[in-house]
């Protein structure tokens, strides 16, 4: 018997999803998390695991992590002191970045400050041209120099970025040669290793961000191996990582950047692995937590992907899994500006003091109190005696705005959600747009502590086609770390241009990308081939951006690559131009070796009618109903239950308002929809 | 459902977002590096008067938050279906330049119309004299492109394909301006559909009253941040350094007429309309975006809550005299009016600087260049392409350092990366960043100027430079601050280095090497109040030198240390510069000659004469006064002028 386990490490709770390889079953469960003393969550989670479930630590044959500590880092601006080497005459690029001020129309306005201040920035005279031609190799008293500089600046790592490091890393591996002769302590990061793409501020930042982090991850990832081994943990440990794959504890403690955003994407790998499960091709998905509501799309189970994800003050580069983020959470606070209009947020009582309504020392107004006051929440138990709802709180938290507004607290608590929604709306209409989507046509997948309460007013002003809670809301993330497979994404820049001569040098350059993907994948102890998908950034000759085109390995002829070029402008733009000369500027691979997926079990068919376990007077819209108050556990496969309803589970709280209908579907997921 | 203060932010929202979804749709499916990379776009959604309500949140080019298309919408009667175009500066006062297409499209209800949905792009080029279609050096709205006349691009739901034919056919790149029309249309489009989800959520006449709503909460907003600002009569005006190829200073005057709360900017005392495109044609409309952004600046930093729509705008109104630079007649060329627009910037926090000295920063510099480089590749292939913004840094705040680089009113370009230069144009870089010493000392110094320097390798390449400015009169410090420093255009420095100043357009061969620091901006505050730890830290930072550290912060270092007693007896005795602002000497002894008296009387005689013959005549007038400027008497230069020329 064996068992894998994903862990996912969240501000207040941590989630363990366990899958059972013998019966493909899944075990969850949720601790509390232990910021005053990382890895003691996990101790406690696998005590619990064996006490409860009789799960032996040495059975465990997987073990995969999502963490925020990467993340938390640029956030809290910890990490250590650390040297950025340029080319010489170009030291200035993280202060410039894109030149870009935040806020356009505001004088004061200025750029943050750079993770690495100018004095620990040393120019190296090197040069590398766009052709990748070496201009002039470095000098090794040059950079001896500046290892003295940097080390003198009290610096702990260096980070190499050279100009068309992207195109020839020449000189960038030269000097990292030269430092392991110097300083052979010192750990080096190279742009071009960590993500070879053009645009030196892009790829800089990126390697910067890298190297930032990394002393702290590698420290929080010893110490959760230490106690993994402690407790018997015998297997390869894995952490997922920020393109939605996982990979090996090796390389997430050298290449932090990949590992950066682990706990947000596997949100969304394990919201599109059930929603294709479950049977649903277009899904946004929806994870509200205490100051944040992450939304992302979800086509025929497959994330999607783009660079640019935003870390703290700054962004990174690499393929991520595209998620948006909205400043509109549980704890977001209600507040009437000085002309009297009612607004919320982006201020956030967060989970420290939190909402009035949890009796934690909060007092201000929060969307949670304005749900609490309204009646809609706090009628079950919520898992592990966490909180509990103080409903008169939560009213004598509203009352202030109400006054001063002329209406009844329940009529504030309404338009409170009202405005929260709409902010949501505002974010999610925006990625509708980026992507090209229709909201119409999608459901909307709600998970994590507070989505279930929030998503079917969501789903209401964007006319969606209605809302899914899976049964277990609350390990969705951690689900989705277990089910991840091993994946890496490869770049090569090359510049070519699409004819018979400018292509003879592609296959080999496939085949050598292809022979790194297959060395990586087994170097992650995989034994099957792994997929591979290849593809190409190429535009029209003249064109200032590039689009990614699918390509086939086995067939790299101008007429094949041209086809499938103008087939994707045709589908982005609506038109090709079949005579136009065109350019290949990059080529990517990614390859991915699949991991076993549990079974989606089907829950018991419906006996009876659902009862309810009570029935409350609550408000929506600022009108008084009486609602039914379910237990999620008492319902079966089959149940059709009326709107306004309730339902309520250890780990969430389901709000329905008037107007849907809720159907209990075999896989035991809520399915709520528009009533016609 | 009714619109009030408990849901007002809601429609906000949903209209915000509408627009946002314009924007998006638009960056994803327009063609050209001026939307892609500059972001020089504007996606707007009008009420039906034309007053602009909703604008995207992050993106765009920010002067038009406040525009009001009811000119141009008059011209029509509309039908479901329909989509207009202009680029015409002169037809509507919507357009600014010829490169900047607009386009708008009615959304109606149910048979009623609802508002508009509208927008532009900044074309990269649009035919006419010269390559992208801008230079300084033109006189005639002729030679700047092709202008399409407000007319019905799409009618009923049908393509116009003649509009469509005669815009292809007068322009250098057609495609893509094609693809970016394409965009435009695909953004509008977007834009009717999620207005009418909008009106279907809210309905109709809920949804009319409230935009107008939204309009009266931007307005409340701007009167009562107004309403802060001390009542008076601020004056303040400044120059570009020259108003044609090798002119005359441009000056640009405004009276800031501070009542209750509502302001009046009259631009009386501003120069001429120009023999070259440094023109604005506003057409006088009173609240014309190009002469508020320097009010939408100041009131947003006040606040920045502050929603941005026409409602904003309501309480202020411009005075716009006719046949002047910020007021043009046909054909007076305007493309290059950018610049003339960033001085009408600097002198509205000029004047505000008076009303609200604690508040306001120096003003970020202007003169921010537009770089190009026309060449060919080794295979003869012409290549044309922007490699970015060259400027000063933002100025220096009462409560902190200007942004290095680029900041206050010029931050919102994005450059071009070196490496996407490089390997599209054959020029290689020598040095891209920030150049020390550039921030004006001051207790808060001016942000640091950009420095851009590149190896010129094939023959007949062109480079420009537009916008180029502040090469004689720097940038001014407030409080007591430092001027900046002028800016500065170089080939080939070093030996026989030659200053090209103001030049717009200079012919390189290989081996020519172009140098471009960006004019520096002023500081806020007497340097030596400046924390000496923080002139120690630019000193390690490398932004400000030892030397500059001694001479205008007087903190005097001893190795990595500040000498503490030393740096206190060096600082007890300073000379402190009368008036709220620090000039500099270049434009002091301008002004010597140049007087506010001798400027009235220039106005009053100019504004006495023919359009066409102003611009004559300024030059006319500043030679005679050159010749003597101690002893001039100008009304006996008007005298003779008026005789000579039978006027």
């Amino acid at each position: 018997m064996a068992y894998r386990i994903g862990v996912d490490v969240g501000g207040s709770f941590t989630d363990f999803a366990v899958f059972n390889e013998a019966d493909a079953s899944i075990t969850t469960l949720k601790v509390f998390s232990r910021p005053d003393a990382p890895g003691q969550e996990i101790v406690a989670g696998l005590r619990a695991l064996a006490d409860r479930h009789g799960i032996d630590p040495r059975e465990v044959a997987y073990f995969t992590h999502g963490t925020t500590v990467g993340v938390n880092t640029v956030i809290q601006r910890n990490g250590h002191d650390i040297a950025l080497f340029t080319t010489r005459n170009f030291e200035d690029v993280l202060q410039v970045a894109r030149l870009k001020i935040p806020q356009i129309h505001n004088l004061y306005s200025r750029r943050p400050d750079p993770l690495i201040p100018r004095n620990r920035v040393f120019g190296i005279d090197e040069r590398t041209e766009a052709t990748g031609t070496v201009l002039k190799s470095p000098d090794p008293e040059d950079v001896a120099q500046a290892v003295a500089a940097a080390r003198a600046a009290g610096c702990a790592g260096i980070v190499l970025a050279f100009l068309h490091s992207y195109r020839n890393p020449a000189n960038e591996r030269a000097v990292r040669d030269m430092i392991a002769d110097i300083a052979p302590d010192l750990p080096v990061f190279s742009s071009a290793q960590t993500w070879p793409i053009i645009r030196e501020y892009e790829r800089t930042i990126t390697a910067v961000i890298s190297g930032y982090v990394q002393p702290r991850v590698a420290t929080y990832l010893d110490r959760f191996e230490e106690v993994l081994r402690a407790q018997g943990v015998a297997c390869p440990l894995h952490i997922t990582k920020t393109n939605g794959g996982v990979m090996g504890i090796e390389q997430a403690r050298a290449e932090c950047v990949q590992m950066i955003l682990s706990g947000t994407a596997s949100g969304v790998i394990g919201a599109g692995y059930l929603a294709q499960a479950y049977g649903y091709p277009r899904v946004l998905s929806l994870d509200i937590g205490g100051t944040s509501a992450d939304v992302a799309v979800i086509l025929d189970g497959q994330a999607q992907y783009g660079v640019g994800e935003v870390i703290g003050d700054f962004q990174i580069h690499v393929p991520s899994v595209s998620v948006s983020s909205v400043g509109q959470g549980g704890g977001s606070v209600a507040w009437i500006d000085p002309l009297g209009i009612l607004k919320v947020g982006p201020d956030s009582a967060g989970s420290t003091p939190g909402p009035a309504c949890y009796g934690r020392g909060g007092t201000r107004p929060t969307i949670t109190d304005a749900m609490a006051a309204s009646n809609l929440i706090g009628h079950t138990p919520l898992g592990y005696g966490a909180v509990t709802v103080d409903h008169t709180a939560a009213r004598n938290a509203l009352a202030p705005l109400a006054s001063r507004l002329g209406i009844s607290v329940e009529d504030v608590a309404s338009d409170i959600i009202a405005i929260s929604v709409s902010s949501m709306y505002a974010e999610v209409s925006g990625l509708t747009s980026r992507f090209g989507i229709d909201p119409r046509e999608f459901h909307l997948f709600a998970f994590g502590g507070a989505g279930a309460m929030l998503a079917c007013f969501l789903a209401r002003e964007l006319n969606m086609q209605g809302v899914v809670v899976p049964p277990t809301p609350g390990v969705v993330s951690a689900l989705g770390g277990l089910i991840a497979d091993l994946k890496n994404d490869f770049i090569r820049t090359l510049y070519l241009d699409v004819t018979p001569a400018g292509l003879a040098t592609l296959p080999d350059a496939v085949a050598a990308l292809q022979t790194t993907a297959r060395d990586w994948l087994r170097s992650q102890q995989f034994s099957g081939e792994g997929q591979i998908r290849l593809s190409a950034d190429m535009r029209y000759a003249g064109q200032s951006y590039e689009i990614e085109t699918p390509l086939d390995p086995a067939d790299l002829s101008v007429q094949a690559i041209g086809a499938a070029f103008h087939a994707e402008h045709t589908r982005l733009y609506g038109h090709a131009d079949a005579h136009a000369p065109m350019q290949l500027v990059n080529l990517r691979l990614v390859i991915a070796g699949a991991t076993p997926k549990p079974a989606i079990r089907e829950i018991p068919v419906a006996t009876a009618h659902a009862r309810p376990v009570a029935t409350v007077a609550a408000w929506f819209d600022g009108v008084a109903h009486q609602v039914p108050v379910y237990a999620r556990a008492d319902l079966r496969a089959g149940h059709h239950l009326h709107a306004p309803a309730i339902i309520g589970q250890d780990d969430t709280t389901t709000v329905v308002p008037p107007g849907f209908a809720i159907a209990v579907e075999r896989f035991g997921n809520l399915v709520i929809t528009p009533e016609a | 459902m009714a619109i009030d203060q408990r849901n007002l932010s809601v429609l906000a929202n949903f209209c915000g977002a509408a627009a946002d979804a314009m924007a998006f749709t638009l960056m994803r499916t327009a063609h050209s590096a001026f939307v892609k990379e500059t972001e020089d776009f504007s996606c707007t959604i009008v009420t039906k008067d034309g007053l602009a309500f909703a604008n995207p949140r992050q993106f765009g080019a920010p002067w038009y938050s406040g525009i009001d298309y009811g000119p141009l919408l008059r011209m029509f009667d509309y039908a479901e279906g329909d989509i207009c175009i202009t680029n015409d500066p002169y037809e509507g006062h919507v357009a600014t330049h010829t490169p900047d297409i607009h386009i708008w499209k009615p959304v109606f209800w149910q048979g009623q119309l609802a508002c508009f949905v509208v927008g532009h792009i900044h074309n990269t080029d649009v035919g006419g004299a010269v390559p992208a279609s801008l230079s300084r050096s033109l006189s005639e709205i002729e030679q700047e492109g092709i202008r399409i006349p407000p007319v019905k691009l799409v009618e009923g739901g049908v393509m116009n394909a003649f509009v469509a034919r005669v815009l292809r056919t007068n322009v250098r790149m057609p495609d893509q301006n094609w693809g970016d029309l394409t965009a435009q249309i695909a953004s509008v489009n977007i834009g009717e559909r999620k207005i009418h989800e909008i009106i279907r959520r809210f309905g109709y006449d809920d949804f009319m009253d409230g935009v107008e709503q939204i309009l009266d909460y931007a307005e409340a907003q701007a009167r009562a941040i107004l309403a802060r600002v001390p009542d008076g009569d601020y004056f303040f005006a400044d120059y570009a350094d020259e108003d044609s190829v090798g002119g005359k200073p441009c000056r640009i005057a405004l009276t800031l007429k501070v009542r209750g709360d509502e302001v009046v900017l009259d631009y009386t005392g501003s120069d001429p309309q120009l023999g070259s495109s440094l023109n604005m044609p506003t057409g006088g409309v009173e609240r014309h975006p190009l002469v508020m952004v320097g009010l939408t600046y100041v009131l947003f930093t006040l606040d920045n809550s502050l929603l941005l729509n026409a409602g904003t705008l309501r309480p202020a109104r411009a005075i716009l005299p006719e046949g002047t630079v910020v007021n043009c007649q046909k054909p007076a060329a305007v493309g290059m009016r950018s610049l003339t627009c960033a001085m009408t910037q600097i002198v509205t926090v000029g004047a505000f600087v008076q009303a609200l000295p604690d508040l306001m920063p120096a003003a970020s510099p202007g003169g921010n260049a537009i770089m190009n480089v026309k060449t060919a590749a080794r295979n003869g292939k012409p290549i044309m392409a922007s490699i970015g913004p060259v400027g000063g840094g933002g100025g220096g705040t009462p409560f902190g350092d200007g942004s290095d680089g680029a900041g206050g009113a010029t931050g919102f370009l994005r450059n071009t990366p070196i490496e996407i230069t490089e390997a599209e144009v054959p020029i290689r870089f020598l040095r891209y960043g920030l150049e020390p010493d550039t921030g004006a000392p001051g207790k808060y110094r001016g942000g640091l100027s950009a420095v851009m320097e590149f190896h010129i390798t094939q023959p007949e390449t062109v480079v420009t430079a537009r916008n180029r400015n502040r090469s004689v009169m720097p940038g001014w410090g407030v409080a007591g601050a430092q001027p900046g420093k002028v800016s500065q255009f170089i080939r080939n420095p070093g030996q026989g280095a030659q200053h090209l100043r103001n030049t717009d357009l200079v012919a390189c061969q290989p081996d020519d090497v172009i140098r471009v620091i960006g004019p520096g901006a002023g500081g806020w505050g007497h340097p030596f109040d400046r924390d000496p730890e923080q002139v120690l830290q630019d000193v390690r930072q490398g932004y400000v030198s030892a030397a500059s550290a001694l001479a205008d912060y007087g903190v005097v270092l001893a190795g990595n240390a500040i000498d503490t007693t030393a740096t206190a007896a060096r600082r007890a005795t300073r000379t402190i510069p009368p008036g709220p602002y620090s000039f500099g000497a270049e434009r002091m002894a301008f002004e010597a000659v140049w007087t506010p008296d001798r400027y009235a009387l220039l106005t009053a005689f100019l504004a006495s004469v023919p359009v066409g013959w102003r611009f004559f005549l300024k030059h006319r007038v500043f030679d005679a006064v050159a010749a003597a400027p101690e002893t001039a008497d100008l009304p006996a230069i008007f005298a003779g002028l008026r005789a000579r020329y039978a006027l």
